[in-house]
């Protein structure tokens, strides 16, 4: 059944008929698929539908009265900003309206206070540039720099720039959030005020709940108003060089430059790792995948292959790089002061200076996240975790294991163990696991190791995000807490009691295994018989 | 579990071409979009800020998915599947775009992604469908049917701007295409341009009867009747003797460049002349002495690349080939990225002109935002035209410059009537009269 006529003409009355659609061809083009995250593997196609129409509010208030309607009269929806995280941002069921919060994408800096107050539209890359422009910065998260800030923080939110910055849960400050209900929540120091300065409480702190560990993808609100915090940067200007598709930012390398290191083992980048964060310095220390040089080096995505090619398991297990980001935040003489700091402590440990471009293609001001796809194109960032530095390198190895056996479809990497880094100056590591498939292929045993990488979580007790609702909650949430599913599933139902809000976010995955017959063989874990079908 | 199969990586090449006669031809690149929506955000290393954010006007004005490029192909995607069909918002959704390109350069940043084709492919298939072009367009098809110009003016009275003191030669190595725009509407254009090859030294003949390039036609998806104009206008220069032809019209240039060539599919340089725009011209005779910019232009100005210069530019070759695993294709594919668009030359010749005071707006080169008129846009969505050159003027006011200047007749048209409608305190100049104004005593 479409959305009923009257409806349509109430949603037409809230944000005027230029911006509700309810035609197909409008519709088809929410459509999720086929290409992009996890698109072409079975949970798209298996659980993600085109909108019954779409709705694109401009304030709050307008974002109330629509999801007060769809409560009322039964409508599910989903919040939308960009689309870029692929099925788990698109409707599941038949019917919803989707929600487009492109044009609430107001900006205010306070540069005073030192935050940006953003609306869920607005996207990572013109918030860093405002920052720059006034002595700051933050964090573009993974996801990348045309990521809504607001969906990112409440999902993910981090890069190499969180070894100093930190994570995103204590970069949130004052938020607005409309419930399922319609209710508007105000927390932090906006809930007593119209300065949202602060981000915790009143009373418990809130932002749990919103984003968990890695976000709910609106299944308990629609998040339209946020304050980011910022930090101090370092004065000079990244001035943007080349021309598409190689452009960069020109660091000036005596107030910030990237050094690559080759170090003799994999022990001696985690070391690296720990003693740069107890040394307090740099703003950014990562490991990433190996595969990255190449596609850095490739002009075209054939040629990625002729470069990775010619790589072979012993070539990628006896290569070990440690990427430092200095930054002379105060001055000069305080990042000659680090540089010297860091030749200290690579010099003993092995490492070695390599020539290293005084420009930033990546993380700085553009997250490259999209280019991922270049050359498969199938992509997912299957885990991430954040544990001890030394726990997290041994995540990525477990992977490289786990894979082999789904290698093909997945791409060849030589048992490369993928990304990991310092957060939060080496008090924690973190390592994620990128998989990429050709589409053409069989996807199959693409969704059966997503699940599988749970159990083997599960069996090795990391601490990892994935752990949640973006896998069968009744396999993983048993393990996490033990009783994370039942508790999430109370707050559900006591912010969502009808599950209009995104449904059937939490339990999808679990409605993707059940629906999915070649999934069927994986399922050795016990679910309630009345999962929505 | 995962089963290994016996051979690894294993994938049929499939034949393919960039052929738009064949919406099919582009499904890969339709089924790969990803939504990054790096075709509707400026590049993110050039990123102005939170003002100026993106570079599509149709989804800048439109905001649905549908009006952004992964809309587009999604729809396009679902066609091709038989999901959805031709209705009057999608007639809307496929001719409400500029077709500037900016979102080809975006893509193909990120992955590569043949856009500019999959939409032109579009268009071919809403006229090969019976359903488009829009009906402006078909009465522009019309007057270059009857009096071979898209405005419908006297066939006659096409060569009426010649200027008496920089008149053609009967015979000449470089042949000036001056396009209907500048024949008919803005004749300032191409009488600028034959006082620059006066100046130059440079002789100059005009076509014995030039016709409309056919950049309305080829625009907006009547492949079959823009392949006649490109046969006939080819053979015509051919029959001249010409070794260069230049326009002074940035469409014009992408016509005889790029789209005459995909048309009949051929190579650029199998044309059997070299095309070049006035600046690349004007560029090179600077450079050698052969013209010098010396009356002085007191003025803070500023420079819209017009997308059929810039990102549009590049040369064109057919490719057929193969595609498999991974997506790889063989041969490999030079694949058109924009990088080498005419950017550097304007902005030499305008540095060149004493007093010129050249400052750049926030969005320039491949990041450009088109001023809304070109490839039918204008005669079918006026609103959109309007909404872009008034985008495109913000810019202009943001940086203070007195004076904008493009080298496209379509740009300046657009420009000039949005001032004109808003009382902007904005001079409006084609290049060819700014280099005119500064070589002249």
């Amino acid at each position: 059944m479409a959305i009923p006529k009257e409806i349509y003409k109430v949603f037409e009355s809230i944000v005027g008929p230029k911006y509700v659609s309810d035609d197909p061809v409008i519709c088809e083009a929410y459509r999720s698929g086929p290409g992009g995250y996890e698109d072409g593997l079975g949970y798209e196609r298996v659980m993600t539908t085109i909108p019954g129409a779409v709705i694109m509010p401009k304030t709050t208030q307008e974002v109330q009265r629509i999801v007060k309607v769809c409560y009322r009269k039964d409508i599910p929806y989903v919040p939308y900003s960009t689309g870029f995280y692929g099925p788990r941002s698109h409707p599941h069921v038949e019917d919803a309206l989707l929600i487009d919060l492109k044009r609430m994408n107001d900006f205010i800096l306070d540069e005073k206070h030192f935050y940006v107050e953003v609306g869920p539209g607005m996207v990572y890359s013109p918030i860093q540039e405002e920052c720059m422009k006034h002595g700051a910065y933050v964090v573009i998260g993974g996801g990348g720099a045309q990521a809504s800030a607001i969906a990112n923080l409440i999902g993910d939110g981090w890069s190499p720039l969180s070894h100093r910055i930190g994570l995103p849960h204590r970069r949130i400050l004052g938020t607005e959030v409309v419930m399922p209900d319609g209710e508007l929540l105000k927390t932090g120091s906006l809930a007593t005020g119209e300065d949202p300065f602060w981000g915790e409480g009143p009373g418990p702190d809130l932002r749990g709940l919103l984003r968990g560990y890695t976000g709910l993808r609106g299944c308990l609100g629609i998040v339209t108003r946020m304050a980011i915090k910022t930090l101090p940067f370092q004065p000079e200007r990244l001035e943007p060089t080349g021309i598409s598709p190689n452009t960069a930012l020109a660091l000036p390398e005596n107030r910030i430059k990237w050094i690559n290191f080759t170090v003799p083992s994999k022990e001696a980048q985690v070391q690296a790792m720990k003693e740069i964060g107890h040394a307090e310095i740099g703003g950014a220390v990562t490991k990433v995948p190996l595969f990255w040089r190449a596609i850095a080096k490739a002009e075209c995505k054939e040629e990625f292959w002729d470069i990775w090619g010619k790589e072979t398991p012993e070539s990628i297990a006896n290569f070990f790089i440690v990427r430092v980001l200095l930054i002379g935040f105060t001055s000069e003489e305080q990042m000659a002061y680090d540089e010297k700091v860091l030749m200290d402590i690579m010099e003993p440990l092995g490492g070695v200076a390599r020539r290293t471009k005084p420009s930033d293609e990546s993380w700085i001001k553009n997250a490259d996240s999209a280019g991922m796809w270049l050359m498969c194109g199938g992509y997912v960032s299957v885990d991430y975790v954040i544990e001890t530095l030394s726990q997290s390198t041994e995540h990525g190895s477990s992977y490289a294991e786990l894979k082999k056996k789904y290698t093909p479809p997945l791409m060849p990497d030589y048992g490369d163990p993928g990304w990991f880094q310092s957060f939060e100056l080496g008090h924690q590591g973190y390592s994620e696991f990128l998989i990429y498939w050709d589409p053409d292929d069989d996807t199959h045993p693409v969704d059966q190791f997503y699940v599988d990488t749970s159990k083997m979580n599960i069996k090795n007790r990391y601490y990892t995000s994935l752990l949640g609702p973006h896998q069968p909650l009744y396999l993983t949430g048993p393990k996490y807490g033990p009783n994370y599913h039942e508790f999430l599933l109370k707050v559900k139902d006591e912010f969502d009691p009808k599950w209009m809000s995104h449904p059937p976010v939490p339990l999808a995955h679990d409605v993707f295994v059940e629906r999915s017959p070649w999934m069927h063989p994986m399922k050795d874990w016990e679910s309630p018989g009345d999962l929505p079908k | 579990m995962a089963q290994q199969p016996n051979i690894r990586y294993y994938k049929p090449k499939e034949e393919f071409s960039l052929d738009i006669r064949d919406i099919e031809s582009f499904v890969y690149d339709m089924s790969r979009c990803i939504k990054c929506k790096g075709c509707t955000w400026v590049d993110h290393t050039y990123m102005p800020g939170a003002k100026f954010m993106t570079r599509c006007p149709s989804a800048t004005l439109y905001e649905y998915d549908a009006y952004g490029a992964y809309g587009k192909l999604r729809i396009a995607h679902g066609m091709v599947e038989g999901k959805v069909d031709w209705n009057e918002t999608a007639l809307e959704i496929v001719y409400a775009c500029t077709l500037c390109g900016a979102c080809d350069v975006g893509c193909k940043r990120n992955l590569d992604l043949e856009i500019e084709l999959t939409l032109e492919a579009l268009r071919v298939k809403a006229v090969r469908d019976g359903v488009g072009p829009m009906p402006a367009h078909k009465k522009i098809a019309e007057n270059i049917q009857k009096q071979h110009n898209m405005y419908g003016s006297p066939h006659d009275k096409r060569s009426a701007w010649v200027p008496q003191d920089a008149p053609p030669a009967d015979k000449a190595d470089l042949l000036y295409f001056a396009g209907c725009a500048a024949s008919y509407v803005n004749q300032e254009i191409a009488q600028s341009t034959a006082r620059i090859f006066k100046a130059a030294g440079t002789p100059y003949m005009l076509m014995p009867d030039e016709w409309c390039c056919g950049n309305t036609v080829f625009s907006v998806g009547m492949f079959d009747e823009a392949k006649a104009m490109a046969e006939r206008n080819i053979e015509e220069v051919r029959k001249t003797g010409a070794k260069t032809l230049v326009t002074s019209c940035a469409e014009g240039y992408r016509m005889w460049k790029v789209d005459y060539p995909k048309l009949l599919n051929m190579a650029t340089e199998d044309l059997g002349f070299e095309v070049l725009h006035l600046v690349e011209f004007v560029d090179e005779k600077v450079k050698n002495g052969a013209l010098t910019l010396t009356k002085p232009l007191d003025t803070r100005l500023t420079y819209h690349d017009a997308c059929s210069l810039s990102r549009l530019s590049e040369p064109w070759t057919p490719y057929t080939g193969k595609r498999g695993w991974m997506g790889c294709v063989e041969p490999r594919l030079k694949r058109r990225r924009g990088a080498n668009g005419v950017y550097a030359q304007p902005r030499e010749i305008l540095q060149e002109i004493p007093g010129v005071d050249l400052i750049e707006m926030p969005r320039t080169r491949e990041n450009a935002y088109c001023c809304g008129a070109g490839r039918g846009t204008k005669e079918a969505f006026p609103e959109l035209a309007q909404f872009s050159a008034n985008h495109r003027l913000e810019e202009v006011k943001e940086i203070g410059a007195e004076t904008l200047v493009s080298a496209c007749p379509f740009c300046k048209n657009n420009f000039n009537q949005a001032v004109r409608d808003n009382g902007d305190p904005v001079q409006v100049m084609d290049i060819s009269e700014v280099i005119c104004a500064s070589i002249e005593a």
